[in-house]
């Protein structure tokens, strides 16, 4: 349904004599996807690995410098304003943060039915309609649509976020950190939730998390982003059962766990690198448990490789370990 | 509950005035903490365990409700009843805490070299050369490279790994028998929040202190502590040894967050779900104050008539009283 190619987005650095550019943020570096119709795509990395850039290159809500972006085989770069903006009514993001993503000063039913008034034709009577039938799906009831935000608890008011995307019946979700800044009991509340309405709306969904055991929970396939590159994507089950990339090895076997089947761990050293000045070649390799002592990984250019049959990892650590 | 106690809180309750009305933020807790050994702390937000942590630092805000607030015992003096002078030279001496957001709790108009030195010139009786000189060794001790170059960083030119380490390092400097660690890698990545777990660990085993470790993550808690207290709405609801309560879960408020806790497996999982929210401390539910969203609550409501209060179950595995029933349900 939707395909990625070759997507950029640089963010130049200005500055000193004549605000002249001094360099550029490499926030997103040449990449390419594809997300079937119905699949939820899970995208991980840490912060600063450019999976929101990516997320909201995507829907342009950021524009990317480079490449192509084809929705039901439009590119869609090529959209002028207006065919846009009627675009928009099928991509909507859902987003981390609950309470600053809601306008304090405006009542829940005003929030929701806003995309309504914008894109539809419908009468007062149509939309309180669909607005009390959409509440009442995610959750809540009737009576919340005359209160304002800070009457509500931040899992009611993911509740809400949710509630706004969908209510004018998008095709394509990206939901940017949905769950990461609730409690465990409201964050299971949450996906379950995502989950139900997904299959009752039939979305396609890119799910956006720093947490890899919650894309495990809910994602069909998986993209490893680090540095503004994907490192590694393949199906939940092969990602998590025989990752590839020492990136997603180490994510895995580092991510806290109850009852951890495998004890001996890979610690990362540092820090994710600057992307004003990212490492030549393999990006990952100042960090990479694997990297050798000559440093020939600087000369090895970052891309893709299928390894199996919709798996894919980057030349780099293909030959790594 | 244990052999050796270090400090020991019996019965705290810290109770606010909000308007006219009581906040029961912490409602009768009591737990030992042992020399060594790390007590980890696990709840949702609202369940108390950061004003747990405050009260024990003596750092509470000044509507506290007049109750009869409990003991915390530590080197033979309750230290609810200290006065503030008094209280001064244990905190950020004997006992330390370290924060959530690095960032808000460094100061940004100073330096490493002030901020790190300024405990020990307090507490230590050391003039300022020496007491740099203490500050540069203790970066060295939590991993920071360069110490020297550094100790003259701000807080805005570190990653937010480097600061938490810095943290670290002040509340250390004093050597301190207890650090209480107030979701320390909540903020952090993945990848630092290991780093920072390892120090942590390596620490403790090089200085000898004891760590109260605030979460709300029970994966953190499997890996770092020896014992755990699961709180909710200001009451504890189980405390037992970290490898006896997950294997052996009572509570069914603690079976929930096991069940519910995202793990990765090589499969998708099932989302299992706990109903409700944590209610208002304003206006908890009367007897078991987890009977609103328990999933084994009767139907005739008996739980509403239940005191609270921990039973043993098994030797050092307590569980509240209502669970204890109502998990073999």
């Amino acid at each position: 349904m939707i395909e990625i190619k070759n997507l950029k987005k640089y963010f130049p650095i200005k500055g000193g004599f004549f605000n002249s550019k001094k360099g550029d943020v490499k926030a997103v570096e040449n990449i390419t996807f594809k997300i079937p119709e119905g699949e939820i795509l899970g995208l991980v990395g840490e912060s600063g690995s450019g999976k929101t850039t990516l997320g909201r290159s995507i829907i342009r809500l950021i524009e990317p410098s480079e490449g192509e972006i084809y929705y039901n085989d439009k590119n869609i770069l090529k959209f002028n304003e207006k065919d846009m903006r009627s675009l928009r009514k099928e991509f909507q993001i859902i987003f981390q943060d609950p309470y600053a993503s809601l306008d304090p000063r405006k009542k829940i039913f005003d929030i929701i039915s806003q995309g309504l008034k914008i894109h539809t034709n419908m009468t007062k009577q149509e939309i309180y309609e669909k607005v009390s039938s959409i509440i009442k799906e995610v959750g809540l009831q009737e009576e919340h649509l005359n209160r304002y935000p800070h009457e509500f608890s931040g899992g009611q008011r993911q509740r809400i976020g949710i509630a706004r995307a969908l209510v004018l019946d998008p095709k394509f979700i990206i939901a940017d950190e949905p769950v990461s800044a609730l409690d465990v009991t409201i964050q299971a509340q949450i996906l379950k939730l995502i989950l139900e309405l997904k299959e009752k709306y039939s979305l396609t969904i890119l799910f956006i998390s720093h947490d890899l055991s919650v894309i495990n929970q809910i994602a069909d396939r998986v993209m490893v982003m680090y540095l503004g590159h994907l490192v590694e994507v393949a199906s939940t089950k092969k990602l998590f059962s025989n990752p590839k990339h020492p990136y997603t090895k180490s994510l895995i076997e580092t991510a806290p766990q109850i009852f951890r089947k495998n004890k001996n761990k890979i610690i990362l050293k540092g820090d994710i690198p600057s992307p004003i000045n990212p490492p030549s070649g393999c990006v990952f390799r100042t960090r990479c448990p694997h990297a050798s002592k000559d440093g020939k990984e600087a000369n090895i250019e970052m891309g893709l490789v299928e390894v199996e049959k919709g798996h894919w990892v980057d030349r780099c650590a293909t030959s790594c370990n | 509950m244990s052999k050796e106690k270090l400090l020991s809180v019996k019965n705290l309750k810290t109770h606010f005035t909000v308007g006219n009305s009581i906040v029961k933020a912490v409602d009768g807790i009591s737990f030992d903490l042992e020399p060594g050994k790390t007590f980890a702390i696990v709840g949702e937000s609202g369940s108390g365990k950061s004003i747990t942590a405050l009260s024990i630092m003596g750092l509470l805000p000044n509507n506290l409700a007049s109750t009869d607030r409990g003991e915390i015992t530590f080197n033979n003096s309750n230290l609810i009843n200290l006065e503030e002078k008094e209280m001064r030279k244990i905190r950020g001496n004997s006992i330390s805490m370290i924060f959530q957001e690095p960032m808000t709790s460094l100061n940004p108009v100073y330096d490493l070299s002030f901020q790190i030195s300024e405990v020990i010139m307090l507490h230590q009786n050391k003039n300022k050369n020496e007491a740099r000189k203490i500050a540069i060794e203790m970066l060295d001790l939590v991993g920071i490279p360069e110490p020297q170059k550094r100790i003259d960083s701000f807080p805005h030119e570190l990653s937010g790994g480097m600061r938490q380490r810095a943290m670290i390092a002040m509340a250390l400097s004093c050597n301190p028998k207890i650090l209480i660690a107030d979701e320390p890698t909540t903020a952090l990545d993945v990848t630092i929040q290991a780093q920072i777990i390892e120090l942590m660990q390596e620490l403790q085993k090089k200085l000898g202190m004891s760590i109260i470790f605030i979460t709300h993550d029970l994966g953190v808690v499997s890996e770092i502590s020896d014992y755990v207290m699961v709180m909710y709405l200001g009451n504890t609801m189980e405390i037992a040894e970290t490898k006896e309560l997950f294997s052996n879960p009572m509570h069914p408020y603690t079976k929930s967050l096991i069940d519910i806790a995202p793990q990765i497996s090589d499969e998708k999982r099932e989302i299992k779900v706990l109903s409700g929210e944590i209610p208002s401390p304003i206006n908890p539910p009367s007897g078991c104050v987890f009977r609103t969203r328990c999933p084994n609550a009767s139907s005739k409501g008996s739980e509403g008539e239940i005191k609270m209060g921990l039973v043993e179950v098994n030797p050092g595995h307590w569980v509240d009283r209502c669970g204890v029933n109502c998990g073999h349900k």
